[in-house]
């Protein structure tokens, strides 16, 4: 029975035939397809089928390829006995059909023109659809404040704790970390020109005015922004925000307002303990290298810094803060029905968060220079 | 046919925690029938599935197929909402399991994946389309395509009418049905439809009360009935259907 899988094309009388021979499955035919393409049996040509091991629809599909342009519309003539040959053969013929060709993808260097003229249309869509948004949140909240009675405290008070609190130690550990390292630097570097001493102001004013402020930024953005579109968007696709609407829910009120009114509160209170935490860094390597007591530390920063580079810092966090809740919602709301997307929009919602705070600290620290601040 | 079994399912007892699902639970499928599997909600019928296609592990019990001798059968399963892959089109779902399993020229590959989904009831304009953009009668048929895409020997159905229309579930039904007989498949088939019950399968199996409470053709099951089978089977939904399956109008033997 355990014959090599084979074909036959002979000669029977007047009638061509066509005889198999061994297993014809899917797992065999690989070897035969390039045989039997070039083949092209005579009109008529029938199909004996009594040597024949096992016999499924690949191997059927393969016999009626073979026979299907000398076939014209007749029937597929058997000879021989099997248990299912002829069944398939049948099942085959009646189901028969050409896949469609793959729609036309633009190749070379219109390809690659229509591809960017697309890319750079989706970004500007995007940037007016965002900018939208973030009317409609603004709307929201002043109607919401008109009438607080509709906030919800629950939800406000766990993203408070979710994307606030439970953020605390790694912003105030990598505050830290940055506080040390600028410590180290200015030691080094200022030490060259003998005015180590320097480095506490070196400290104080980066991390009040820029560091503490942006990492805590990246990091939500990293954290809670992927967190609110993955959210967000799961409830999307899942239909539970038309659930929502349909009750009489909006979404902006229900989904949106809480995200941003917790992020509004925590950022600054984060930033403030990035802020701490970068100090400590700094406090520590000028006691242990430069031998400058904390006492001295706190008195130089008090006396030699004056107050408006906290307030410098601390201003950005609600922007910041505003910005990644928007984004995060935003492109949380933009996901669509398949899995893709949500990948997708998650990875938007993070590297443009990301690349908002970066352009935003830089446009304020021109306006800050320029104000003399 | 002769009574070859094709599952064999021993002393099944499945627990999850405190839950007990299956204690002690035997049942037969023979080869190259349709079997229905029918049950109240949460009497484990899904659950009895995964455990027959290795998903999941029972609690204790046995699960072999002695009709392929030793070897393990190829199976295709159909997951309650089709669970076809998002991302690639109707036509690259069907392709995904030749393309991982057997060797084929792309065109091959695509022209069998075409056959299958015509097979399945599906034409050439929906081969491009993702899931996301067909209908959920044809997504039910695109994952039909999939699931019987390798030619399996057993057939695994979940739910496959569930929340289709009336006639469109009357064509799947006549498709499913079709489809095993002429390639001669094994279907296990978990339902709460009784039109497909009586429409397709050859027998039918009641999962109650942590065990198969009955089993036999549907005729059988639906005369001799006792507690719930016969509030299913003769509750005013059951009632309808045997009317309309009388006579006739039912399968042939």
């Amino acid at each position: 029975m355990a014959r090599a899988t084979a074909f036959d094309l002979t000669q029977d009388g007047r009638t061509p035939v066509l005889a198999l021979a061994g297993d014809w499955t899917i797992d065999t035919i690989a070897d035969l397809e390039p045989a039997l393409r070039s083949l092209s049996p005579a009109v008529g040509t029938e199909v004996e089928v009594s040597g024949l091991g096992r016999f499924d629809v690949a191997g059927a599909y393969l016999v009626v390829r073979t026979l299907g342009e000398s076939r014209g519309a007749s029937p597929i003539g058997v000879r021989g006995e099997h248990a299912n040959a002829a069944r398939l053969l049948q099942v085959v013929v009646s189901a028969i059909t050409a896949p469609e060709p793959a729609p036309e993808r633009p190749r070379g260097l219109s390809g690659i023109l229509q591809q960017t003229g697309r890319a750079v249309a989706e970004i500007s869509q995007e940037a007016l659809e965002t900018v939208s948004f973030l009317g409609e949140t603004l709307t929201t909240l002043a109607r919401l404040l008109v009438r607080p009675r509709r906030l919800r405290w629950v939800s406000i008070v766990h993203v408070m704790e979710q994307a606030g609190l439970n953020a605390l130690p790694i912003v105030t550990l990598l505050s830290f970390f940055i506080g040390l390292v600028v410590a180290y630097l200015g030691a080094r570097v200022l030490g060259d020109f003998g005015a180590s001493v320097f480095t506490v102001e070196l400290v104080a004013f980066s991390m009040l005015r820029e560091f503490a402020v942006v990492i805590t930024a990246v990091l939500l953005a990293g954290r809670t922004n992927s967190a609110f579109t993955a959210e967000i968007g799961a409830m999307k696709m899942r239909q539970e925000v038309d659930a929502m609407r349909v009750m009489g829910i909006a979404p902006m009120e229900a989904l949106v307002a809480p995200r941003v009114l917790a992020m509004l509160v925590m950022t600054p209170l984060l930033t403030l303990a990035a802020m701490l935490a970068g100090l400590a860094g700094g406090l520590l390597v000028t006691w242990a290298n430069l031998g400058v007591s904390p006492t001295m530390f706190f008195t130089r920063i008090s006396d030699a810094v004056p107050e408006q580079h906290f307030w410098v810092g601390m201003v950005k966090a609600p922007v910041f803060a505003l910005t990644l809740a928007i984004i995060g919602c935003k492109q949380g709301l933009s996901v669509g029905g398949d899995v893709g997307s949500l990948g997708r929009r998650v990875t938007a919602s993070v590297v443009q968060s990301i690349f908002m705070v970066i352009l935003l600290d830089a446009l304020f620290a021109l306006w800050f220079l320029e104000m003399d601040w | 046919m002769s009574a070859e079994i094709a599952i064999r399912v021993r002393g099944l007892t499945t627990r999850f925690g405190a839950q007990v699902v299956h204690e002690g639970l035997d049942l037969d499928v023979l080869r190259g029938e349709v079997l229905g599997v029918v049950g109240p909600s949460g009497s484990g019928k899904s659950v009895l599935l995964r455990e027959i296609v290795g998903l999941d592990r029972a609690t204790a019990g046995e699960i072999d197929f002695p009709a392929f001798s030793g070897r393990a059968p190829r199976m295709g399963v159909m997951f309650q909402d089709g669970a076809l892959f998002s991302n690639l089109t109707v036509l690259e779902n069907v392709e995904a399991p030749l393309r991982e399993h057997v060797h084929l020229t792309p065109a091959l590959r695509a022209e069998i994946a075409a056959l299958k989904l015509s097979m399945a009831g599906l034409g050439p304009e929906a081969h491009h389309k993702k899931p996301a953009q067909i209908s959920g009668g044809m997504r039910k048929r695109a994952a039909v395509a999939r699931a019987i895409a390798l030619d399996p020997e057993l057939l695994f159905l979940d739910e496959p009418t569930a929340g289709l229309d009336p006639i469109a579930a009357e064509q799947f039904d006549r498709m499913v049905r079709e489809l095993a007989k002429a390639l001669g498949l094994t279907v296990f088939l978990v339902t709460h439809d009784l039109d497909t019950l009586y429409a397709v399968c050859d027998r039918v199996a009641v999962l109650y009360g942590r065990e198969v409470a009955a089993l036999g053709a549907v005729e059988d099951v639906a005369a001799n009935a006792s507690g719930w089978v016969k509030e299913y089977f003769c509750g005013p939904r059951g009632r309808a259907v045997q009317m309309n399956s009388a006579p006739g109008m039912g399968h042939g033997n």
